[in-house]
């Protein structure tokens, strides 16, 4: 009897784990399509994604969406939004991690606040500030957006480095005569690094896969990746080279997470 | 006091200071601040090219309420966040419960980071395949209508895109791993030997479960619910994408007074009560986080 229970939540689980990847494993698999169709094979083909590098893609709709402009894009905001959390991140996690102080509970809460709140919330807050302060939109304005949930997700990443560390390391240092911005450069940051690194990576992908931030801070022409596949998905328009690009798009989120998964070992 | 303590405990907290304030500083302006805007429009404080007037009016608000179908939007919106949360919790406690508690160790690292791979892949990127599989001859939906039309639940075979189902199902897979992983974290928590007691004593698995195991879980629970609760019902790619007519949502309405250029002011009414509601179910969260139904990533 319980044998079978045993069976049934394992075959369960399973199922549910296979349900969770099979909508990204068709609209991989089709990328490679001879055909325009999602339910017919017809033979294997590169044709969608040679289309997207020559600039051939989607033209038959608009003219004025550039891929290559998207993509350049979305990396560089995904850049300069991870190295700027990383570095406001480890300062937080750094705080909290080595002072104690009155309001750290409070402060600690507040600083969820940010991953939790319906992103379409804190967006459309930050536009009015924008326009209120006479910001100008465009790729800035998108990488602050993005800087502000990245920070508390850097922070809970890093926070964990902090607290598996042994802090007589740090003391002994200072034991030995280094001062303390001595011992943080050369004993802290060394030992924290991966966790660092860790949520640099997270937060790269967190900015590059973004939409909602995006769509209310870029101001008009300044175009990201996922703002892309948005105006072609909100068509209806399914078609062979918006699977290839989000393949691609795909595979460099499942790199990163590789990546990070191996950090966090 | 001794002065020499007195002093290590001043620098000590220069230092901390120095530390903080660039985060926080840079949190304050372009994080928590930003909101006080949004009150501010609703108010009609500021004027159409963005200047501060010192008047306050009710209007906006008032023509908020008066809004056609507004309160049909409001109360779809939180049902359907609210099925999501519950189908979510349905489909993921078992498996959750399994990975922690019927996995062998070696697996379960592998099998969680499973779970966890969709959560790295943007929503968008999500919600564009399985839109794929819901169009009128998409594979879920033969594979729905196949088995819907042999049990005989239904009589014709059903639309699934752009309809309410269509978004139900999308909000559900797109949630889904939130639930899982606290669920996770909560049962892997989980005393053993507690539920060994439980058997020791005479109750069978169903009421061991029941008295033992949901109560003791019941943070993760929580923490799952809300996980998912709070960012569906500001969701906007899903309706937006699968559902139609009858599946707006207080985001789309959101969308569509900010960013499809109509009603800045109204839009800021609608939004301070958005907030002002996702921010009471936030600190409930908050709450429970401290009692251990953290998340980590």
């Amino acid at each position: 009897m319980k044998r079978l229970a045993d069976k049934v939540l394992k075959t369960y689980t399973f199922f549910i784990i296979m349900i969770l990847y099979l909508p990204i494993a068709v609209l991989v698999v089709f990328s490679f399509n001879k055909v325009e169709s999602i339910h017919r094979w017809g033979g294997f083909t590169l044709e969608w994604y040679k289309r997207l590098f020559t600039g051939q893609a989607f033209v038959s709709h608009s003219a004025a969406l550039n891929v290559w402009e998207a993509f350049y894009n979305s990396i560089w905001v995904a850049l300069v939004t991870g190295v700027i959390s990383a570095i406001l991140g480890v300062l937080l996690a750094y705080g909290i991690s080595r002072f104690t102080f009155r309001g750290k509970d409070i402060l600690e809460g507040l600083l969820y606040i940010p991953i939790i709140i319906p992103e379409i919330a804190s967006s459309l807050s930050l536009l009015l500030f924008y326009i209120w302060i006479r910001f100008p939109l465009g790729g800035w304005s998108v990488v602050i957006g993005h800087t502000t949930f990245s920070i508390s997700y850097c922070m809970v990443v890093i926070r964990t480095r902090f607290a598996g560390f042994d802090k007589s390391l740090e003391e002994a240092a200072k034991t030995l005569g280094a001062d303390e911005i001595q011992t943080f450069l050369r004993i802290t940051l060394p030992i924290i690094f991966p966790g660092i690194l860790a949520a640099f990576l997270l937060t790269f992908t967190l900015s590059y896969d973004d939409f909602i931030k995006t769509a209310f801070t870029r101001g008009p022409g300044f175009l990201t990746l996922p703002i892309l596949i948005w105006t072609w998905a909100k068509r209806g328009l399914i078609s062979p080279e918006l699977n290839a690009l989000a393949t691609l798009s795909l595979s460099v989120s499942i790199t990163l997470t590789y990546l990070y998964a191996k950090l966090q070992k | 006091m001794n002065p020499i303590l007195e002093r290590i405990r001043r620098s000590n907290r220069l230092k901390l200071c120095a530390i903080l304030s660039p985060p926080l500083i840079f949190l304050i302006i372009f994080f928590f601040f930003p909101f006080t805007f949004v009150f501010i429009y609703s108010l009609g404080m500021v004027d159409y090219y963005g200047n501060f007037v010192f008047r306050i009016t009710l209007k906006y608000y008032s023509s908020f309420i008066q809004l056609k179908g507004i309160t049909t939007i409001f109360m779809r919106t939180i049902y359907i966040a609210t099925v999501t949360t519950v189908l979510c919790l349905i489909l993921g406690y078992p498996v959750a419960y399994t990975i922690a508690t019927k996995a062998s160790e070696r697996y379960k690292h592998t099998l969680m980071m499973l779970v966890i791979v969709p959560f790295w892949v943007s929503f968008l990127l999500r919600t564009y395949a399985i839109m794929l599989l819901l169009k009128p001859d998409g594979l879920l939906t033969n594979m729905i209508n196949t088995v819907l039309l042999k049990l005989g639940i239904i009589k014709e075979p059903m639309m699934l895109l752009y309809t309410m189902k269509g978004v139900l199902i999308g909000m559900v897979y797109d949630y889904l791993p939130f639930m899982i992983l606290p669920l996770y974290t909560s049962i892997e928590k989980l005393d053993k030997s507690l539920l060994e007691a439980s058997y020791t004593l005479g109750a069978n698995p169903i009421r061991t479960f029941i008295n033992v195991t949901l109560p003791l879980t019941l943070p993760g629970i929580i923490a799952g619910s809300l996980l998912v609760f709070v960012p569906a019902i500001g969701e906007f790619v899903i309706p937006a994408l699968l559902g139609g007519t009858e599946s707006y949502l207080i985001g789309n309405l959101i969308w569509t007074y900010f960013l499809s250029g109509r009603n800045w002011w109204i839009g800021s009414a609608i939004s301070t009560v958005f907030i002002l509601f996702v921010l009471a179910v936030t600190l409930i969260y908050i709450k429970f986080m401290a009692k251990g139904g953290g998340i980590e990533f």
